[in-house]
């Protein structure tokens, strides 16, 4: 244990100096770059393909996993590996319910409803555990329930669902779903700039820096962490809702499967690349590599599985802190310092290169 | 339970060998602190290197499985020096990261080259056995079982008694204070996480000769490593041995609960782990670190 709080704090130093003043109105910034890129995508449909709008509603539904995991992971600094769960809960209570003749938007209202409280009750005890055992212990739960439903034969044999397709239109449905992630993945990010604005997000962060210090200052860590799991927990399972009725036929386990642990370290990764419990972070880093992985996956298909592997390596080693906190730096101007410009711009990338090479040497 | 000596020889043979998949992931988590997820494509890796070794040059499998430490040994040595070095003083979620990285770059193209298809390696004494209490007892298994025993003594003995053990230690203990005492980190950490693969590639071998293996594999071997150091606790090697026995104890007997059956290996194993960790946060031999 000893070590780990050693670890824990040579964090806590190094996001310290990365926390430097900023300005006061980043946040509204954030929050414009935010709309203004869900609002380019909204127009997607308007082009009328179906593989181009599957592609970026795959992203959207990315984009919502990465920003439900930030608040638990970004914010909250817990590394809950195991987040697919509650998709998975989702998309199985909807399937489940749609198998049994029950209407969609019961099972979507039941869906967030289960897996927060599923997030609650697995939080109480898994919370309580540090680092490693609690990255694993989610982790565990979430193959676990895959395995459940895989060898318990839940809603199909082998949890294999199969489900008949809504009453409508092919096209506007695809659409409908495509707008569902859109709104939902909106509605997360005025939430994340409401947070980081709260009482809430301020303790969060706390947690994150230094978990004694803000228990110290009467900061209830526990039922703080517990309250952000069940914040990460309430909108996965709300996309894994819309997942299992977009998708119509999937496993609980294996590739493309609801329980799939890959959909974890996507989140995970996505996050991480954006730049992790910042407002913007998970949507670049969703909309970066679902792209890429999408893109590779038909154009290389045989080194599709290496070629992410090798991307997630090189992302952790150059940039463990995202290319939000990039962009920060390149932005940055000196204070009471007026420059013109090109030098702005000129040391900006200078300390741009310095800050990627002192992450990988 | 008509056949309980089968059960119970079942479940010592494959605590062995479970142990012996945990030894080199404790070493290298004790030590350094970082929960190497790449730990099932090593493990595959040394499979391999067996197999190959067996068929295309006929060496001897426990002669194959020396050659796979040797490759392990090599190719952990320069994982961590060229890669995961760099990440060490960072939160550990990154070292997480990155070895899963790495796990998912070996495992797939370990697919690509091999395919995914089972191989397993077949000798004329395979399958070889007495018969003892109404227990079949394969002997190949025994002798796998005895050398996973061998190298958790050896790393022990290893640890505690030469000077490179003792530096090992002394990073794991204080890292600082181990570098003003005038030990190379980086290098040290480079022999540390070798030596972690190369039990990984001897745990293989014994994969190779007693079970099926596949690249689809890696991701439960690494899952069935981190559930037995963590049952066993970290600090001392025989604790992979006793988390191993208790994994196993689990296996074996725990589909004969009723309602709960065969195919849950995955579920049984972390509610073993999570009752363990109620009640003995450090695992079973678990203790602060070699204080």
């Amino acid at each position: 244990m000893a070590r780990e709080t050693s670890s824990d704090r040579g964090l806590a130093t190094e996001s310290a100096r990365a926390s430097e003043p900023r300005e006061s109105r980043s946040w509204l910034w954030s929050l414009g770059i935010g709309v203004a890129i869900l609002g380019l995508i909204a127009t997607v449909p308007l082009l009328g393909d179906q593989s181009v709008l599957s592609l970026w509603t795959f992203i959207l539904m990315y984009c919502v996993l990465a920003q439900s995991w930030n608040f638990i992971g970004g914010y909250a600094g817990r590394p809950a590996f195991g987040n697919v769960a509650f998709f998975g809960i989702g998309a199985y209570t909807v399937s489940l319910l749609l198998l049994a003749h029950q209407s969609y938007w019961l099972g979507l209202a039941l869906a967030p409803i289960i897996a927060g409280l599923f997030a609650f009750l697995l939080g109480l005890p898994v919370l309580r555990l540090r680092g490693h055992y609690f990255a694993i212990a989610t982790l565990g739960v979430a193959e676990a329930l895959g395995e459940i439903v895989q060898s318990k034969n839940i809603g199909a044999p082998a949890g294999e669902i199969s489900l008949t397709p809504p009453d409508m239109n092919f096209e506007l449905s695809n659409a409908l779903f495509f707008y569902g992630f859109l709104v939902l993945s909106l509605l997360l990010l005025l939430g994340t700039v409401w947070l980081t604005r709260t009482r809430f997000g301020y303790a969060l962060v706390a947690i994150r820096e230094n978990e004694e210090a803000a228990e110290a200052l009467g900061i209830s860590t526990y039922w703080y962490k517990v309250g952000a799991f069940v914040l990460s927990a309430v909108p996965t399972a709300i996309a894994g809702g819309l997942f299992a009725y977009w998708q119509l036929s999937f496993d609980p386990v294996g590739e493309g499967g609801a329980f799939d642990v890959t959909i974890s370290v996507a989140m995970i990764l996505m996050t991480f690349l954006g730049g992790a419990g910042t407002i913007l972070g998970p949507i670049l880093g969703a909309i970066i590599i679902e792209y890429l992985d999408q893109y590779t996956s038909v154009a290389f298909t045989t080194i599709h599985g290496p070629l992410l592997g090798l991307l997630i390596i090189v992302v952790t080693i150059f940039l463990p802190q995202g290319l939000i906190r990039l962009v920060q730096e390149l932005v940055r101007s000196p204070a009471g310092v007026k420059q013109s410009y090109p030098v702005r711009f000129k040391q900006g990338v200078r300390r741009v290169t310095r800050f990627i090479l002192s992450n990988g040497i | 339970m008509e056949n309980l000596p089968q059960f119970v020889v079942n479940w010592i043979l494959l605590g062995c060998f479970y142990a012996a998949i945990g030894l080199g992931f404790s070493l290298i988590w004790g030590i350094m602190n970082i929960v190497n997820l790449a730990q099932g494509s090593l493990i595959i890796i040394g499979a391999y290197v067996t197999y190959w070794s067996y068929t295309v040059l006929h060496i001897n499998p426990f002669l194959g499985m020396l050659v796979a430490m040797v490759v392990g040994f090599c190719v952990g040595f320069v994982l961590q020096y060229v890669l995961i070095n760099r990440v060490i003083r960072a939160p550990f979620l990154v070292t997480f990261m990155l070895t899963f990285g790495l796990d998912l770059f070996i495992s797939n193209v370990l697919q690509a080259v091999f395919t995914g298809g089972y191989r397993a390696i077949n000798t004329s004494y395979s399958s070889a056995a007495i018969n003892l209490f109404g227990a079949h007892i394969p002997l190949l298994n025994v002798a796998v079982a005895i050398l996973a025993l061998v190298l958790t003594a050896l790393l022990g003995l290893f640890l505690s008694r030469t000077r490179l053990g003792n530096a090992i230690l002394a990073i794991g203990m204080d890292r600082d204070a181990a570098q003003l005492m005038g030990i190379g980190v980086a290098a040290i950490y480079a022999v540390t996480f070798g030596i972690g693969s190369a039990l990984a590639g001897a745990a293989g071998g014994m994969l190779a000769m007693t079970l099926q293996f596949s690249p689809i594999f890696t991701g439960q071997y690494t899952l069935f490593a981190f559930v037995i150091v963590a049952l066993g606790g970290l600090g001392t090697p025989w604790a992979a041995l006793a988390g191993g026995m208790l994994f196993a104890f689990a296996e074996v007997f725990g589909p004969l609960l009723p309602g709960v059956g065969f195919g849950l290996d995955i579920a049984i194993a972390f509610a073993v782990l999570v009752l363990v960790l109620i009640l003995r946060p450090n695992g079973l031999l678990g203790r602060p670190f070699y204080s």
